[in-house]
């Protein structure tokens, strides 16, 4: 009879690799080495047509970044952006999590219509919001005239004043059916034996909710949270439809810029330092998640 | 091979039909309502005079007047043009005249269009190839300005030297302010396959209600302004919301006004600054305008669908916007709207009254295209005299160049647009509408904005765009 004896461990690594390889080399294809290409881009000079680089010109592009008055305010832009957008979507997205987990007459139809605009092309959403924002013949305008609040009525997407806020609260509306979906089945998963214990204790719902069910909701939270900063930080699509990053730079954040850059005034380098600095910043708050969020979740059951 | 005519030139070998006689069948196709416009005069700057095709009646199917040129080189072995642009709506008028020349011409080759959903995405794709070294696509649509700068100065297109060397005939059917704008460094780097101007449409039926005259001066248009407004009705829809170089539209127009164009290009290529008296003048203008009530309200939030919206619904009276649409604009009027269309009042006194002028998507070729040849006589046919012809009937946008007024009765008649004559009496008008210098553009437009929301005064916006254009020093490339 053949003993079984364990595999050598060439054998097991060789295995191991084969089956992880074709992922590590898509990774390092169009991960990997565009990120290592854009950080030497970011050292030299390229207008982006001719097939060679620039000279290479050390921190230049990096100075010229600290320089300008339009990084810094594509910076702070980003920064309100994300620093808005990600309370409002998470807080919101858990109240609508909350509600829909009650039993509710028309939860599966609400929890659709909900999600409706996650998997709305962005196009149109930008599209439709910027026929709601119109000044003249805008619905929102519209709606303020027909109620009596004329007054209020603003040419939304063209003062800078309103038209950071006008364009997050679109991203707002476009994605808290995502958080909501996430918060939910977070919500669903809670252990009920605890959750009933705290309602025999005496717990009303205010208890329960703020007590209970927001701290063992945590992770999840966070989670959501931390997917939305992501978000936010690469956020190009929705404000390049809507207002190109105007009026007046009022709405340009760094991917904006980043495109312009690269794309308009033809400086692939300082687009590549600004690239770098949005990788760097996006990886810092993705590490956030080893101290936020623990590897595992048990819920604990006393 | 047969030398063809040009457009303008009648082909002998055809039965003709008398001048008057064509008038005639033109007059009838086009369906033209009473001109109740007086006929305008604007001063030509560059280019000659436009004729038309007045209002008449269709009797017989008629037929594009010029022949398609034979080509001087043909594929000898099945081959596939490759073809980027960024107009959608241009592609079955390209496939179309493609199709011809193959059946005509050269059966071996085919012409293969990809049209990008914009200029933005078109512009990343092409710079990809080019960086790339690759030799598609071989024909590429590239907008005038700095676009056709960066391809040209990077040596990734060539030029038509050769090609108009060898055909001038082909060289004198564009209007030579167009190529003016394509010219840099002294050749003419890629040729329009169509061209368009910006003037005010209005509301013809509104205006005889309410006894409004069309307004010869910005005065005038002032005067007109409050009377809408005293009326509840807003005066001009104004699309400074639309990307590219919408918010500079009124700039452009002063400038043209006082036929300072020339001074804006050597201040936009660095000989000139851009805080001399004139230009800053322009700026106040725009100040003026934005500040006039003249605008429906929030002009930097509105897009051209908006702008079209509210004119069609009656809330204002005008609309300033461009030939390309015209097309949109018809489809969303009510029946039987009474659509007027009018150049720019004079910006001074005595002044001529200024149309902005450009070109749509122009046409050149890939340096390391492998059939170079072949690739400038495809765009030879989508140009030329024949293809200019089925291409502007076809869209509605002006021609490339002058054509005959055999060939304006040959379109009206599926045109079906009272207003395709009074865009080509006003194309050869035009003044210019193009900056070249990327930052330039990039400067302008963030400061006309800061101008239309009451940020800056016209002095500080010129102060910043003299500023970026000095840092920028000298170009190394010139135009025109």
């Amino acid at each position: 009879m053949r003993l079984h004896t364990a595999p050598r461990p060439w054998r097991q690594a060789a295995a191991g690799y084969g089956f992880v390889g074709p992922a590590l080399v898509i990774l390092g294809a169009f991960l990997l080495y565009p990120i290592v290409y854009s950080l030497w881009l970011s050292f030299h000079e390229w207008d982006g047509y001719t097939p060679h680089w620039g000279p290479f010109v050390g921190l230049e592009n990096y100075r010229a970044l600290a320089d300008d008055e339009v990084f810094w305010r594509a910076m702070l832009n980003s920064i309100v952006f994300v620093v808005v957008r990600t309370p409002l979507e998470v807080s919101l997205g858990f109240l609508l999590a909350l509600l829909l987990n009650r039993r509710l007459a028309a939860r599966s139809l609400m929890r659709t219509l909900f999600f409706v605009p996650v998997v709305m092309s962005l196009i149109v959403v930008t599209i439709i919001f910027q026929r709601v924002y119109e000044p003249n013949t805008g619905l929102l305008n519209t709606f303020l005239r027909g109620i009596g609040l004329g007054a209020w009525a603003h040419p939304w997407l063209g003062d800078p004043a309103t038209a950071l806020p006008a364009v997050i609260a679109v991203s707002v509306w476009k994605n808290v059916g995502f958080s909501l979906v996430i918060l939910l089945a977070g919500l669903q998963s809670l252990p009920h034996d605890v959750l009933e214990a705290a309602r025999v204790d005496g717990a009303n719902a205010w208890q329960l909710t703020f007590r209970m069910i927001t701290p063992l909701m945590r992770p999840i939270l966070a989670l959501t949270a931390l997917l939305s900063i992501i978000g936010g930080l690469k956020v190009f699509d929705l404000i390049f439809i809507m207002t190109r990053g105007g009026p007046t730079y009022s709405t340009e954040v760094l991917a904006t810029m980043l495109y312009r850059e690269a794309f308009e005034l033809n400086h692939m380098g300082v687009a590549s330092a600004i690239a770098v600095i949005l990788v760097a910043v996006v990886l810092s708050i993705a590490r956030v998640q080893a101290f936020v969020l623990p590897e595992s979740q048990e819920w604990g059951t006393g | 091979m047969k030398d063809l005519p040009r457009c303008q030139a009648h082909d002998e070998s055809r039965p003709r039909m008398s001048r008057r006689a064509v008038l005639r069948l033109g007059l009838a196709a086009a369906s033209v309502p009473p001109v109740l416009l007086r006929s305008r005069t604007a001063t030509a700057q560059i280019g000659g005079a436009q004729p038309t095709a007045p209002p008449t009646a269709p009797a017989a199917e008629l037929k594009n007047p010029v022949e398609l040129k034979a080509p001087k080189v043909k594929a000898s072995s099945p081959t596939t043009l490759s073809f980027w642009h960024y107009a959608g709506f241009h592609v079955d008028v390209q496939k179309f005249i493609a199709e011809e020349y193959k059946r005509r011409y050269d059966p071996n080759l085919s012409l293969e269009i990809t049209a990008y959903p914009g200029l933005n995405e078109q512009r990343v794709g092409v710079k990809s190839a080019l960086a790339a070294q690759s030799p598609t696509p071989d024909i590429i649509g590239v907008e005038p300005g700095a676009y056709a700068v960066d391809v040209y100065t990077s040596g990734s297109v060539l030029d038509f030297t050769k090609v108009f060397a060898e055909d001038p005939e082909f060289q004198r059917g564009f209007w030579p302010n167009a190529l003016e704008l394509l010219t840099i460094n002294g050749t003419v780097v890629s040729v329009p396959v169509v061209t368009n101007t910006v003037i005010v449409y209005y509301n013809r039926g509104l205006f005889r209600e309410h006894g409004l005259q069309v307004p010869d001066t910005v005065a005038d248009l002032k005067k007109l302004g409050a009377a809408l407004n005293a009326k509840g009705i807003t005066p001009v829809a104004y699309a400074a919301g639309e990307d590219r170089n919408h918010p500079i539209f009124p700039y452009y127009t002063y400038v043209g006004g006082i036929k300072a164009d020339k001074l804006m290009r050597e201040a936009d290529l660095g000989l000139k600054p851009w805080t001399s008296p004139e230009l800053v003048a322009g700026a106040d203008f725009v100040e003026m305008m934005a500040k006039s009530n003249l605008y429906a309200k929030g002009p930097l939030g509105i897009k051209q669908p908006d702008a079209i919206q509210i004119l069609a619904t009656g809330k204002s009276a005008m609309l300033w916007g461009g030939q390309w649409m015209r097309r949109s604009i018809r489809a969303a009027l009510p029946a039987g709207f009474d659509l007027g269309m009018f150049p720019f009042p004079a910006v001074v006194p005595g002044g001529h009254k200024p149309v902005l002028s450009s070109v749509g998507i122009t046409l050149t070729v890939n340096a390391r295209s492998k059939y170079p040849d072949l690739a400038f006589e495809m765009i030879k046919a989508l140009t030329g005299a024949w293809g200019k012809i089925e291409y502007t009937r076809n869209l509605g946008l002006s021609p490339n160049g002058p054509i005959s007024t055999e060939a304006i009765a040959y379109q009206m008649q599926s045109l079906k647009d009272p207003l395709y004559p009074e865009f080509l009496k006003l194309q050869p008008t035009g003044t210019t509408r193009v900056l070249f210098t990327p930052a330039v553009e990039e400067a302008m437009t963030q400061g006309m904005q800061a101008l239309i929301t009451g940020q800056k005064t016209a002095k500080a916006v010129m102060e910043s765009v003299e500023a970026v254009s000095r840092k920028l020093g000298l170009r190394k490339f010139r135009t025109g």
